[in-house]
């Protein structure tokens, strides 16, 4: 079972890059990190934007911190994602056209 | 079959492609009808959401107090602000929502006074950035008209949406002083910290002046237009016909127009004169709103003048030159002028980089703060105090 599990991640690790397959890991990735930092309360650090801190548990070099990562992933998740997303779904449709018009009688006389 | 390059140039050139598709739908994930900020009656879920908020703030002490100790680490102004804005919020949404009317009335008498005791206690500078400190005001005793003029706004607001007889001769004693002071300044220009007076503050003492006429019956009617008359010939910026932010008690300018202030310049001239009102609005709009691929947002100066970022315009994102405080404020310029075609960009803009938390129907803005939030609220639930003193003071 474990061992099937790590075949899996091993496997998907071996993408080749910027395939369709590629940018889908990359879109999941940001994602998990996304969902991550959010469900980890990061969101409350970015009131260091208007320079006050989210938290007074941290001091606000930390804060600050916090909140950019957060900002960059949330940039990543919104932006990026979609992107990523998209440009996967053109990536497979233009393959799918390519395999087609290879696999065409026109194309096999 | 393709080499490996050609396959990265074509993933390249695809990624391009959806970026360049996406782009320009992005704010499609943020945008909602412009009733979801503000509604023309009852309350929008935005307004319920932050009011929610706002209402569960002031009944919980301790969470209150870290709230305004991390504004004050900051600015000791917001903390004066975020109350003002909030009862003039809270007496727009008593107008909209006469069923929760007892509640509203209820917060706004108990900001009003712990406002006043904190000023009485503290004194003014309490609520002052430290700099007031610093030099001596010219006219003694002194007096900051930022102070005057919103609390005495916040007491007409009140009393504006029902009677409470303590507070009448509270802001008959603020409207007297203003008016005095008006009366003994040479150039009917008043300071709010030494040698130094804001548009803002004058253009809010001068609402509290035309509310306290409407509830009073005196007419500070003469007052008003000489002060209109001085500012549209001493205080307008030639190069855009904007009325300017800050100036000496001599009227010499210190800051030019700003997007921080002229929006709600312009919110507060429409109790006053409304086609001033609006030719200011419809300026400020041409001079610094901007609206980018669905995202509305404004600038703090124009492109004819140059200024330094400061605790009034927030952060500045450059490139873009988009004004953190001019955008938030930018709301009450929109919302006052129904104009919808600005506020829908700008409620997309706050949805998507304001990072907003809702939980049990409240809401707050992560970026912003308990003052930015109260700013917001007022944008969204303004309009029927203007309306009910423009009623009662037509003759």
């Amino acid at each position: 079972m474990k061992n099937s599990l790590w075949k899996k991640l091993v496997g998907a690790r071996r993408a080749e890059f910027l395939s369709a397959r590629d940018l889908l890991q990359r879109a999941a990735a940001v994602s998990v990190l996304f969902l991550l930092a959010h469900l980890a309360g990061l969101r409350e650090f970015t009131s260091a934007l208007n320079g006050t801190t989210g938290s007074a548990a941290v001091d606000a070099k930390l804060g600050a911190f916090l909140a950019a990562v957060y900002i960059l992933l949330y940039l990543a998740f919104v932006i990026l994602v979609p992107v990523l997303v998209l440009a996967a779904a053109i990536l497979a449709i233009g393959r799918r056209f390519i395999q087609k018009e290879k696999s065409s009688p026109a194309n096999t006389l | 079959m393709k080499t490996r390059t050609q396959k990265i140039l074509a993933g390249l050139i695809v990624l391009a492609v959806a970026f360049l598709v996406w782009l320009p739908c992005l704010h499609l994930l943020f945008t909602r009808p412009a009733a979801h900020f503000r509604s023309l009656t009852g309350l929008s879920p935005v307004a319920r959401q932050l009011a929610a908020r706002h209402l569960q703030l002031w009944t919980d002490p301790s969470r209150l107090q870290a709230e305004l100790d991390k504004m004050r680490a900051s600015n000791a102004e917001w903390d004066f602000m975020g109350r003002s804005f909030l009862v003039w919020s809270l007496a727009n949404l008593a107008l909209r929502d006469p069923a929760s009317k007892p509640l509203y009335l209820q917060t706004m008498d108990l900001i009003i006074g712990e406002t006043l005791r904190l000023e009485k206690q503290e004194g003014m500078y309490h609520f002052l950035m430290p700099y007031a400190r610093e030099r001596h005001y010219l006219a003694q005793p002194a007096h900051s008209l930022f102070l005057d003029g919103e609390i005495a706004l916040m007491l007409a607001a009140r009393r504006m949406v029902e009677e409470k007889p303590e507070y009448k001769p509270l802001l008959t004693e603020r409207v007297d002083a203003i008016v005095e002071h008006f009366r003994n300044s040479p150039h009917l220009l008043l300071e709010s910290y030494p040698d130094e007076g804001w548009m803002f503050d004058h253009c809010v003492a001068l609402d509290a002046i035309k509310l306290a006429d409407c509830l009073d019956g005196s007419d500070h009617s003469a007052l008003i237009h000489d002060w209109l008359a001085m500012a549209r010939r001493k205080l307008t910026d030639p190069r855009t016909g904007l009325l300017i932010s800050s100036f000496t008690a001599d009227g010499i300018t210190l800051d030019g127009p700003e997007g921080s202030s002229i929006w709600m310049v312009a919110h507060s001239l429409q109790l006053l004169d409304e086609d001033f009102a609006r030719d200011q609005y419809e300026r400020a709009r041409k001079e610094l709103g901007e609206i980018t691929l669905g995202f509305g947002y404004a600038h703090e100066w124009p492109k004819s003048w140059k200024g330094q970022a400061d605790v009034d315009s927030g952060p500045i994102i450059p490139g873009f030159e988009i004004s953190a405080g001019s955008s938030g404020m930018a709301f009450i310029g929109a919302a006052s002028f129904g104009d919808d075609r600005f506020l829908v960009p700008l409620a997309a803009t706050l949805e998507f980089t304001g990072f907003p938390a809702r939980s049990h129907g409240r809401l707050k803005y992560c970026a912003s703060n308990q003052v930015g939030d109260a700013a917001l609220l007022y944008a969204a639930t303004l309009g029927p105090l203007w309306q009910k003193a423009k009623v009662q003071s037509k003759p």
